[in-house]
Formats: structure tokens, sequence, C-alpha cells
């Protein structure tokens, strides 16, 4: 029961689809039944591009040393560190059990959270689902929406940082230059 | 029909990167294969999740209704639904462009779809328990927070760029 409720979750597009199209054919099966060919129409035309996107995103597993990245991302301080984590958080790829995890041994070895929160900002990017964002919202839109974000990522950080110092006891600050200072 | 010919070329392009690994490592190769299959697989539920709802939004929702909800008309509380949209929306991010295409197809703003895009990217609802776990409640609220307002302020930019 547990198993079936944590399937459903991590299911919750599928579960929802399911769930609505048992609505549908129970109220109006002609219309469901062309919403099942819009859908299919829409997947087909696609495919190939998902099919791509997938292969791309095993080469960039193999080929971005996720380890390198979080190296480069534990050095320096200055908007630099920030400005580069932004790009790198760019080209990584990866679910959150594996992205969260990496970024917090990161975060140990010194990085600061301005650089920890531009990474996770610009994450969002996700260079190898790029095509697939091109083939159905159109190049302009994807190129606006990387540059968008991939600034962004440079103050979401910084604040990110700033709210992680607010009221925070000396001791705690201290501590997480102790950090730096190891470093 | 346009965008098939584009998958094809991208086909085309990953044959040729799976070539270039395969003559650098035979093991290599095989390993991106399985990371991509792997990846695949892991979404594949997903996918068919988001292309029947792709339908049903086409043919059961009138879009008089989504531009009411996500039309030019609404403003901010358009570019607020639309940031609302992406964030409680469960799923990899590929499959926020099927339906943001939907979106706008039926006369959504095109501002208040690239808030719903960002945020989806950004903004990971279903995962925040697990970010507060990793690197403390504070830190997970305020990013998300930062996050959910900042695919707003992209989504009106996005607006103006496109």
């Amino acid at each position: 029961m547990k198993r079936l409720l944590e399937w459903m979750r991590d299911e919750l597009l599928f579960v929802l689809a399911v769930a609505l199209y048992v609505w549908a054919f129970a109220v109006a099966p002609d219309k469901a039944l062309q919403a099942l060919a819009v859908g299919g129409r829409t997947f087909l035309g696609i495919l190939p591009i998902i099919a791509a996107v997938f292969a791309a995103l095993g080469l960039f597993n193999v080929w971005v040393d996720k380890k390198k990245i979080a190296a480069v991302l534990g050095k320096g301080g200055g908007i630099r560190a920030v400005a580069i984590a932004s790009l790198a958080g760019t080209i990584l790829v990866g679910p959150v059990y594996v992205i969260f995890p990496l970024l917090k041994a990161v975060r140990e070895h010194g990085a600061r959270w301005a650089v920890i929160g531009a990474v996770l900002a610009a994450w969002a990017v996700k260079v190898p689902m790029v095509p697939m964002e091109i083939g159905m919202l159109g190049l302009r839109f994807s190129v606006a929406r990387i540059a968008l974000v991939a600034l962004a990522a440079i103050p979401i950080g910084y604040l990110l940082e700033w709210v992680m110092g607010i009221r925070r006891p000396v001791a705690a600050i201290e501590s997480d230059e102790r950090i730096v200072i190891d470093e | 029909m346009l965008e098939r010919y584009i998958g094809y070329a991208y086909l085309v392009l990953a044959a040729i990167g799976f070539a270039y690994t395969y003559a650098k490592s035979h093991d290599k190769a095989r390993k991106a294969a399985q990371g991509g299959l792997k990846a695949l697989r892991g979404v594949a539920l997903t996918f068919a999740g988001v292309f029947g709802l792709v339908g049903l939004l086409d043919i059961f929702v009138p879009p008089a209704f989504i531009e009411r909800v996500l039309g030019s008309q609404g403003g901010f509380m358009s570019l607020l639904a639309g940031s609302a949209l992406g964030s409680v929306a469960a799923g990899p991010p590929v499959a926020a462009y099927p339906i943001a295409a939907s979106l706008l197809k039926s006369g959504a703003w095109a501002p208040a779809v690239a808030a719903f895009i960002v945020s989806w990217t950004l903004v990971g609802f279903v995962s925040l328990p697990f970010e507060a776990r990793t690197f403390g409640p504070r830190f997970a609220l305020a990013r998300n927070g930062l996050s959910f307002v900042f695919a707003m302020i992209i989504g009106l930019l996005m607006g103006w760029v496109l």
C-alpha cells in the first residue's frame, strides 16, 4: 500500500492523466478519443527530438565530469565565482537526488551559499533538453529563457546568501567562514 | 512537420556524438547509451501522462477559459497563475514544453507561459522535503520562494523580449 502511494506520488502526472481520461470516457467518449488522438499526434511529432534529447543526455553523463565541476565550484569567493557557478550550473544535468547531495558536498568543501544558489538556479537551463524546447516553442523563446535564467541565477544566489545570513547566531556564521578559511 | 526534420537533424548529431564516443572508448559509449535509456525509462510514464494531458487540454478546455486564467488581460494575475501552475506541477522539465506549447496555442499570454516553464524548472514543490533535508529548511524555503518570484520577473522580461 505504501509502495503504491509512493509510486502514485512519483508518477503524479500519469495518474492524473489516467484519472481524467477515465472521467472523459465516461462523460464524452467521442471527445475523449479525439483528445487521445491529439495527444498521440503531438507525441509522434516530437518523438525524434525526444530520442535525440535522451541520447544527448547519456553523452552528457559520460563527458561532463560532475566531480570536476564540483572542484571548480569550491574555489574562489567573489562575483566571478558566482558567475562561473551560473555557467557551470547550465551544463549540469541529473535528477535532484544526484545534484542536491553533490552540491551539499561542494558547500561542505567551502563554497559560499551564493555559489550553491546560483548553480541550482542555472541548473534549470538543462542544455540537453534545449532541442525539445526549440522544437515546441521556437528558437527565440528558448534563447530568451536560457539567457534570462542564467543571468537571474546570479542575483538569486546573492539574495539566497543574504537570507541565509539573516539573524543567525554569530557562531553559526563564524563556522561557515571557518570552512572557507580551511579551504 | 518541420519539427520532425529538426528532430532527425538532432538524431544525426546524437549519432555522430555516439560514433565519436565509441571511437574513443567502447565502455564510455556503452555507459552513455545505458544512462540515456535509464533516463528515458524514468520519464516514460510521465511522457505518456503529459501527452495525454495535452490532448485533453486541446479538446476539453475551451480557449476562452485559458485566455481568462492565463490571458494577457489578466496581467499580474495571469503571471501569478502561470508561476503557481508551474510550481505545483511535478515532472521533468521536458514535460513542461508540450503543455506550454498547448497553452500558447490556446491563447495564453507569453509572459505567463514563460513564468510557467521557468517555475516548473526552478521551483520544486515535490522535492521540497528532500531539499530541506539536504540544505536545511531555511535554504529550501528561501530558494523556492525566490525562484517563484524570479519566474514571474523572467516571464515579464520574456514578454518584452519576444
